[in-house]
């Protein structure tokens, strides 16, 4: 009886270091050895000034590293592994491991490390290069500190939420204040938070107004105060206190309170990432002044991708950045010709209103003017201002459309009355070829001016492709158009001449198939989500695909979005100018049989829309 | 043999009340269920051999905290579903705590079946023929697999499957029945997930193996293969541990 553990091998030989060892005929006998754990997110694995005896492999989910002043040193992903650090100094550990999702953890006896490190060359050189890795992600931490985009804002968090019943006097807030010396007190009816009151309300709503003590504090509280959800990022909360000019922000989870993150957390935190470029931005005068700041940003994506964000996280900074150059070319627009004659609103298209733009991504915008235009009126104003701004945007690295959808065109700077009979008309005769080049229509933010003429817009389309179910059917066969390269490991189907010949598009082959199959569903659950993984979080709750499907789309834009940031980043460094093509064989083992992955879970979920949205629609 | 009869049909009733509560890792049951005893009975009852070594050696108490209980995963491959005319062609096992499942232990076992192999069972166990051929039969190796069952609380997903299968074989073997107590991670699952308001809309969650580890962000593992598949459910009753039950509880509170 030859027990062999086929998960636990293939498992670990799809990562470092033991891919490189994976003809050892050692390496069954040490599976044989190991012990699995499941551990629930936030525990510990390797406590604080704990000893450890073993090696650890992330089967799945995610590990952060603590120093030992209990900061955030990096976060591991599956397939990594961490305790040989102190396995190598005896036992001793420097930094702690805890979870920060459910995980399940391989436990490999110290004595198989030590002897596979002392006896296999490829096996120990790993650890050295790590090290090299890590010293220079914790340089890069220090140096220009992205640390805000990648941690969760809940682990800003230093102490359980402080709070009191709404019915206290303002007496009693201040002293349950006073004592656990905190700047904010959280209100509460039956544990559900209803308000918040900081130092300041104490100061100019209690006393300057010369309020009795036993006031209830209800009345100086700060209704509804907006919260953020415990997995938010740090920097989202930077951008919320920005927008919304609040300095304290409770965090929640499952709808309750589990503390308060103010500006002074956030500022022990941050000093150069991108959330500083941004507040840069905000602060420019002239064109000169945004043109150098956006000559950092391609430093500030590498930045990003070194410190291991994930796409969701790149894509959203780089979204919040380029929405800030648009905002302030249009503060500036609006002093050089006077303040709009009537309400309009600035729209984002494509992927920087879905929040995943990258590095290279052109300008895809427009206008919506309020039903109070009138061209011989307003139209030169709304024209100078448009002009302006596109030129600028292209100044700034975002390059001018090619299909000319900018709000500098005539024809995509309308009322908000226009807009609504163009979608309808796409959507109640829809014609295959239009839609093609229309689809990035149907994902249409308000970045500037009045947002409700965004909404209104966006609540119509929502309300007519639900009506219109012929119209899904043309957009699930636009969603089929383009097709993953699924052979691309035996022969290549490749796009392209001359020196991308003998590459593939990852934007057009892989990303934008998923966006758009995406899109589709999320039309027909008359989902209000902009955000891809948003969206298919809506479509999984609506119940649209079978179990587990949703996920795999979202694991797939993932890994596929990964491969292009890292390729991206690559070209930044080669010098060269970044784009999505990637050249199959500069690819590794593991991104490969990830793609290809990928691929056909692309391939699959497109033939599974043709056949959910089949319908009578003609060519 | 009666007397075993009548206390698992007992046992069967209560399951199907339990499943109609609300699952709660506090509450014990009332009538709790003494495989303890039953081993001692059935120690008495069996004809002579491995079968009455294997009752022999006994079974926990029913007060044995879930946490002290020597647990082992077992998933069965076999050339069908039914038990009275299908055959086990492989079986896997792996032992566990409530906190660790250790490699160390595990075992794997290939059967030859009487009858040959459906086309379509041989794809979706990933046997092969040549490697059946050279396999022994069943009868041949459950002395061995008894003993790696002895004294051991068994872990499976969907309990019924596999205690009657198992039934068969040593009935076959032996001329008396093989009981053991299990945990069963898709019951835990049933219960766990059980929410009065899916009977008034939406659909209850699937509790596929698969589908359940999913639940607890395990990761997703090529099925039918008998050692993997109880890797899987060991994995997915540790999940459950954390989430749902009480290692300080008594084991007669899950066992079945």
């Amino acid at each position: 009886m030859d027990v062999e553990l086929t998960e636990i091998l293939e498992a670990l030989c799809q990562h470092a270091p033991f891919n490189e060892i994976a003809d050892d005929p050692q390496l069954n006998d040490m599976a044989k050895e190991i012990e699995i754990q499941y551990v629930r997110a936030g525990e510990w694995v390797i406590a604080p000034s704990a000893l450890n005896n073993t090696l650890f492999f992330i089967r799945s989910g995610a590990i952060e590293v603590l120093s030992k002043e209990e900061k955030l040193i990096r976060r591991m992903n599956e397939g990594e592994i961490f305790g040989y650090a102190s396995l190598l100094r005896g036992g001793k550990s420097s930094q702690s491991m805890r979870t920060i999702e459910d995980s399940l953890l391989y436990r490999i006896p110290a004595r198989w490390f030590l002897k596979l490190h002392a006896e296999n060359d490829n096996f120990s050189d790993f650890f050295q290069l790590a090290r090299e890795a890590r010293l220079r992600a914790a340089m890069d931490a220090q140096n220009s500190d992205v640390s805000l985009m990648t941690c969760p804002v809940v682990s800003l968090l230093r102490r359980p939420p402080i709070s009191t019943q709404m019915d206290s006097s303002i007496r009693i807030a201040a002293q349950i204040m006073a004592e656990h010396r905190v700047s904010s007190l959280l209100i509460t009816d039956n544990d559900e938070l209803i308000g918040i009151v900081t130092d300041r309300d104490l100061r100019t709503r209690a006393v300057a107004e010369g309020l009795a003590y036993d006031t209830p504090v209800s009345d100086i509280m700060t209704r509804d105060p907006v919260v953020m959800d415990s997995g938010d990022y740090a920097s989202e909360a930077v951008l919320k206190m920005m927008e919304r000019n609040v300095h304290h922000i409770p965090i929640v989870k499952n709808g309750l309170p589990i503390g308060v993150v103010s500006t002074g957390d956030l500022i022990q935190k941050e000093s150069h990432g991108s959330v500083y470029l941004i507040s840069d931005i905000y602060k420019q005068t002239s064109i000169e002044g945004l043109k150098s700041i956006s000559r950092k940003m391609t430093h500030t994506f590498t930045q990003l991708v070194l410190a291991d964000a994930n796409t969701q996280m790149i894509g959203n900074a780089m979204s919040h950045i380029g929405t800030a150059f648009v905002k302030r070319l249009l503060q500036l627009a609006e002093e050089k010709y006077g303040p709009p004659p009537v309400p309009y609103c600035f729209i984002a298209l494509g992927s920087q209103a879905r929040e995943e733009q990258t590095i290279k991504t052109d300008q895809d915008n427009a206008l919506i003017l309020s039903d109070q235009y009138d061209k011989t009126q307003h139209g030169e104003y709304f024209e100078n201002l448009a002009d302006w701004v596109c030129k600028h945007l292209d100044d700034c690295g975002y390059d001018l459309c090619s299909g000319d959808i900018m709000a500098s065109n005539p024809r995509w700077r309308q009322p908000l009355k226009v807009w609504k009979q163009h979608f309808s008309e796409w959507i109640q005769q829809p014609k295959a070829e239009a839609l093609l080049r229309l689809s990035i229509f149907f994902d249409l933010r308000g970045v500037y001016g009045d947002k409700t003429l965004a909404k209104q817009l966006n609540q119509h389309i929502r309300a007519e492709a639900q009506q219109h179910a012929g119209f899904l059917t043309f957009m699930a066969r636009n969603a089929n158009q383009r097709k993953p390269p699924l052979g691309f490991f035996r022969q290549f189907v490749l796009d392209g001449e001359g020196t991308q010949s003998r590459t593939f598009n990852l934007k057009e082959r892989g990303i934008a198939p998923i966006i758009d199959i995406v899109r589709v569903h999320a039309l027909a659950c008359g989902s209000d989500k902009l955000n891809t993984l948003e969206r298919i979080e809506d479509i999984e709750a609506a119940g649209l695909l079978p179990d587990g499907r949703a996920k795999d789309l979202a694991l797939a834009l993932e890994m596929i979005g990964m491969v292009r940031i890292r390729n991206q980043k690559d070209q930044i460094e080669a010098g060269e100018e970044p784009n999505n093509h990637v050249n199959p064989e500069h690819l590794s083992s593991f991104e490969k049989r990830h793609l290809r992955d990928a691929f056909h879970i692309v391939s699959r979920q497109q033939e599974f829309i043709k056949f959910r949205f089949a319908g009578s629609a003609t060519k | 043999m009666c007397r075993a009869n009548r206390n698992l049909l007992s046992s069967a009733s209560q399951e199907a009340q339990l499943n109609d509560k609300t699952f709660n890792k506090k509450q014990p049951k009332k009538d709790i269920q003494d495989w303890q005893a039953m081993f001692a009975e059935w120690a008495k009852e069996a004809p002579e051999g491995p079968l009455k070594r294997f009752y022999q050696a006994g079974m926990i108490a029913p007060n044995t905290a879930l946490k002290d209980a020597p647990l082992l995963a077992l998933d069965l491959e076999t050339t069908g579903l039914d038990p009275s005319k299908d055959e086990i062609i492989s079986l896997g096992l792996i032992p566990l705590d409530h906190k660790i499942i250790r490699c160390q232990g595990a075992k794997y076992w290939m059967a030859k079946p009487e009858r040959s192999l459906h086309a379509e069972s041989v794809t979706i166990h990933e046997i092969t023929h040549a490697e059946l051929e050279e396999a022994p039969r069943l009868h041949a190796i459950l002395d061995e697999i008894l003993t790696a069952l002895s004294h051991q609380v068994i872990v499976v997903h969907c309990v019924a499957i596999e205690r009657q299968f198992l039934l068969e074989a040593a009935m076959k073997v032996y001329g008396y029945p093989l009981y053991f107590p299990v945990l069963d991670t898709m019951d835990i699952e049933r219960q766990a997930t059980f929410k009065p308001w899916w009977q008034r809309f939406g659909r209850r969650p699937s509790l596929r193996l698969d589908a359940c580890r999913q639940r607890y962000k395990l990761p997703r593992y090529k099925a039918h293969h008998a050692l993997t598949d109880a890797l899987s459910s060991a994995e997915l009753l540790q999940a459950q541990i954390s989430y749902h039950m009480d290692p300080e509880a008594d084991i007669s509170h899950y066992w079945v």
